[in-house]
């Protein structure tokens, strides 16, 4: 079993240096101009370039600022949200309409109003991020909250449980698996939500580098950031699914013996 | 003395027509009785009346003399399915009941843990309930309920979904635990054997109302070979009469 676990992922190592191999060695051969296709070697010199001089940090921790703060925030605002419309039958009647419409809306198509709304920088990729990740989490946790047993519910009643309690130590708990599954979700469209917000309105950013790197035709320096995009999208993954693993853990209990 | 009594108790759901139509019953303390019927013929909406989750829409209900208005911690109740929590230790989830109220102190744990001992469950008191079999499960509902020492204990089925020698070993504990605190019980099942092992009175429903009342006058202690006896299953057979007399 082990050995074969092994054999894979040397397997895993061997295609991922293969694919390397293959793009560097079409890139020499086929005299395809490094504007089109640099070769794996041309950005990984580039990447170290922007990282050893010091010029991909500033743009990197904006990124991740927007990010984490929009995530934070839009999340928040989901899960409460969530948590509103789940508990008062009234406000969701009310409200439900409003919130499918919205969310049918494109938010990027909203960034251009938003930077008429909130300037140019950060303030306006944050509420686009924070937007995007807000729909994940208000509708998972909501649909958790509805989903709860009634018979847990009824055992509440009868153990004379307040409204609250029942909330806090029923419905939150017993919904935090569909609740996290939206989390894991909105971490992603945050990160799409962040770089194409600096598209659009930043002059920082790893989007607004990208949207640089274009203008100067270096796609070196295109694919590098992409690079690091992606390498800020796993980090943020990562810890979503550590979190995760945190907060489940009594309720992985089962699934791990099988 | 009459310990929980029903008089006159109407109860219908938006739909269904008198679910509980015009029931008289009473438990004296410390009595066991049963409650037997088909399925759908209102058992346990008249075990919910009892326990004070719904109102009735006429009628009276009283436990100990008091107007039951609400659950309150007087009563025990056992659900269908053992509805444990599944992100809490097995013992978080009996002590529950008083975790809803205030933190419990350690003479709370000790009654929990001499519970599950009870229950012959020791040794998972740490574990959680999808670790557990369902027999398991079962019994840590069980020692849930009794945890804050009900005068009241009702039952809705609770052994449903369990083999037979489980079944008949939980019925076992049930009454030896009830018997040593005294409790009265309200024992919900659509099974003939199990209602005539526990009971003292076993009431037969059907249609919403309790069509007849059969009063088992076997010794207590009861024990295993009981259920071969002659005079139990003659028992088991004039329940078996009276709810085929009232079927449909």
């Amino acid at each position: 079993m082990t050995g074969h676990s092994v054999i894979m992922r040397l397997a895993g190592w061997a295609l991922f240096v293969a694919l390397l191999l293959g793009w560097e060695l079409l890139c020499r051969t086929s005299g395809l101009s490094a504007l089109v296709l640099p070769a794996p070697s041309v950005i990984g010199q580039s990447l170290w370039t922007g990282l050893w001089t010091g010029y991909f940090w500033p743009h990197l921790l904006h990124t991740g600022s927007v990010l984490v703060l929009g995530l934070a925030i839009g999340s928040a605002a989901g899960f409460l949200g969530g948590i509103v419309m789940g508990e008062s039958a009234v406000l969701r009647r009310l409200l439900f309409p409003y919130v499918v419409t919205s969310q049918v809306v494109p938010k990027l198509a909203l960034a251009p109003l938003f930077i008429v709304w909130f300037g140019f920088g950060m303030t306006s990729t944050v509420v686009i991020t924070a937007l995007i990740c807000f729909f994940p989490l208000m509708e998972n946790t909501l649909t958790s909250l509805q989903q709860v047993d009634p018979r847990k519910q009824e055992l509440f009643r009868m153990l004379g449980a307040t409204r609250l309690q029942t909330l806090l130590r029923l419905k939150i708990p017993s919904g935090l698996p569909v609740i996290m599954a939206g989390f894991r979700v909105a971490v992603v469209l945050a990160l799409v939500g962040a770089v194409v917000g600096e598209f659009i309105g930043g002059s920082k950013g790893l989007g607004a580098l990208i949207i640089a790197s274009q203008g100067m035709m270096d796609t070196p320096l295109m694919f590098a950031v992409l690079l690091l995009i992606t390498v800020l999208g796993l980090l943020v993954y990562q810890f979503a699914i550590g979190l995760e693993r945190l907060l489940l853990w009594p309720h992985l209990k089962n699934s791990e013996k099988e | 003395m009459t310990f929980l009594d029903m008089r006159g108790v109407n109860y219908s759901y938006p739909g269904y027509l008198n679910v509980v139509d015009q029931v008289d019953w009473e438990i004296a303390r410390g009595e066991v009785h049963s409650l037997v019927g088909r399925s759908g013929c209102g058992k346990t909406t008249l075990l919910k009346l009892a326990a004070g989750l719904v109102r009735p829409d006429t009628g009276a209900i009283s436990v100990d003399g008091q107007a039951l208005l609400r659950p309150g911690s007087q009563l025990g109740f056992v659900f269908q399915s053992p509805t444990l929590l599944e992100w809490k230790r097995v013992l978080d989830n009996v002590l529950l009941p008083i975790t809803l109220q205030r933190r419990p102190v350690p003479a709370d744990r000790a009654r929990a843990e001499e519970l599950l001992a009870l229950m012959g469950l020791s040794d998972f008191s740490e574990r959680f309930p999808t670790e557990l079999s369902g027999g398991q499960q079962s019994r840590v509902a069980i020692a849930r309920a009794l945890l804050l020492a009900p005068s009241l204990l009702l039952l809705d089925e609770p052994f449903a979904s369990l083999d037979a020698i489980t079944r008949e070993e939980l019925q076992d504990d049930l009454l030896k635990i009830c018997r040593l605190a005294q409790t009265t019980v309200f024992f919900v099942t659509h099974d003939i054997s199990e209602a005539v092992y526990l009971a003292d009175r076993v009431a037969v429903m059907a249609q919403g109302r309790i069509t007849h009342e059969v009063p088992v006058d076997l010794p207590r202690p009861r024990a295993r070979e009981l259920r071969y006896a002659a005079p139990f299953n003659a028992l088991c057979a004039r329940v078996r009469h009276a709810m085929d007399g009232a079927g449909p």
